[in-house]
């Protein structure tokens, strides 16, 4: 046996064996950029509060919804059947179990979108999926849901359509929709009928 | 970075061109280590040549190490690479009806035509018969397809199925390979005078 092979055969089960004891890499569970990129150009990860609204009213089973600001604003306001988590305690304990739901859309939403998008973005890039983010976020909630405002007379069919529905969901979810000027129950205006006051009985007779 | 082909790092225009060249290097390779001669591929089976699986086990068990330190540095993709899916009952009759048509043919369907590029009257017959059988087959093709599409396991790893850690799989197949060498080196050195 020559000693060419011998060395190429310690080559060959070294390497095999290295393999085996190759030190953990830190990264190695996050995607790569490009593949990042790629989600990050996708816009389907925006919901509408619409969306969201309806859902919610339905009670459809695929939606948690998780408010990612601070403990007292989520005491404050927070959506029906939200759970808190904090954007710095979204990878502790057991938060992690809340992003890793299998056929279930995982919504976030914060006051605006900034923090929403970087707890998506931190979510996303460690593989997550499933993960969306309410467009506008609980701002966006007010305007549309809560006090949602009454197209223009002028305004298509499906602009009143969508505002019909905010309506009843505004009222659903205890906010004062704001009314169209025909719906707003006009007020009589009281007339005090003010008895003449007995005169009192002058002199005479 | 890689697969090249899949994140388009090479367009799939230059793709086929490159498929082309390696497909040219892979024939001219076939045939300069002599594996146009149906006897070389019998040998294996007769045992007096054994160059077949060690070319075979020595591609295997480089490409296994290769890609694994890839992914590992991060080179390669591991995830996106296709995995044959396993279709048990297919794989394992066609394996059988392969085998035999080694041993009696002496070709595998990659020799059969770098025998039939020298002009070999034996690789001609062979090929000529590998698209006989291709007709066959599919004309009888609603007759087996049950078996064909038999015991399907989907896009499975055997480190997968059995829950073994790739690198200690790797590890194993690396000795077994350094054990078929080593007697396929022994053997050779008893068996003179092949003519190929």
């Amino acid at each position: 046996m020559s000693k060419r092979y011998i060395i190429l055969a310690i080559l060959l089960l070294g390497s095999a064996l290295g393999l085996n004891y190759l030190p953990e890499q830190p990264n190695k569970d996050l995607l790569t950029p490009k593949k990042m990129l790629v989600k990050i150009y996708d816009q389907a990860r925006y919901l509408t509060t619409d969306g969201v609204a309806k859902k919610l009213i339905e009670g459809d089973p695929g939606l948690f919804l998780i408010d990612v600001r601070s403990p007292e604003e989520y005491e404050e306001y927070a959506l029906p059947g939200a759970i808190n988590v904090p954007t710095d305690q979204l990878f502790t304990g057991e938060n992690i179990d809340y992003l890793d739901q299998e056929g279930i859309d995982v919504v976030f939403y914060s006051n605006g979108d900034v923090f929403s998008e970087q707890v998506w973005m931190l979510a996303a890039e460690k593989g997550f999926d499933n993960l969306f983010i309410l467009k506008g976020g609980l701002n966006e909630w007010f305007q549309t849901i809560m006090q949602p405002v009454p197209p223009p007379e002028t305004a298509s069919k499906v602009a009143a359509e969508q505002y019909m529905f905010r309506k009843g969901a505004s009222i659903y979810f205890g906010g004062s929709p704001n009314l169209l000027a025909s719906e707003i129950p006009v007020k009589k205006k009281e007339v005090v009928v003010r008895k003449k006051k007995k005169k009192e009985a002058e002199g005479g007779c | 970075m890689g697969p090249l082909t899949y994140f388009e790092i090479i367009s799939p225009q230059w793709n086929y061109v490159i498929a082309v060249l390696i497909g040219i290097a892979f024939g001219y390779i076939l045939e300069a280590s002599g594996f146009s001669s149906s006897r070389k591929l019998a040998g294996v089976f007769y045992g007096y040549d054994f160059a077949v699986i060690r070319v075979f086990v020595t591609a295997v068990i480089v490409s296994i190490i290769g890609l694994l330190y890839m992914g590992y540095f991060g080179w390669i993709d591991y995830s996106v690479l296709f995995v044959h899916p396993t279709y048990l009952y297919a794989s394992i009759i066609g394996g059988i009806i392969m085998g035999f048509g080694f041993i009696m043919g002496g070709f595998c369907p990659g020799t059969s035509l770098t025998a039939v590029a020298i002009g070999k009257l034996d690789g001609w017959v062979f090929t000529i018969g590998l698209f006989i059988g291709i007709f066959l087959f599919s004309l009888l093709f609603p007759y087996v397809q049950n078996l064909y599409f038999g015991g399907y396991l989907g896009h499975v790893k055997i480190t997968d199925y059995y829950g073994i850690s790739d690198g200690w799989f790797t590890f194993g197949f690396a000795v077994v390979a350094v054990v078929v060498f080593y007697i396929s080196t022994l053997i050779r050195r008893r068996v003179k005078n092949v003519r190929y």
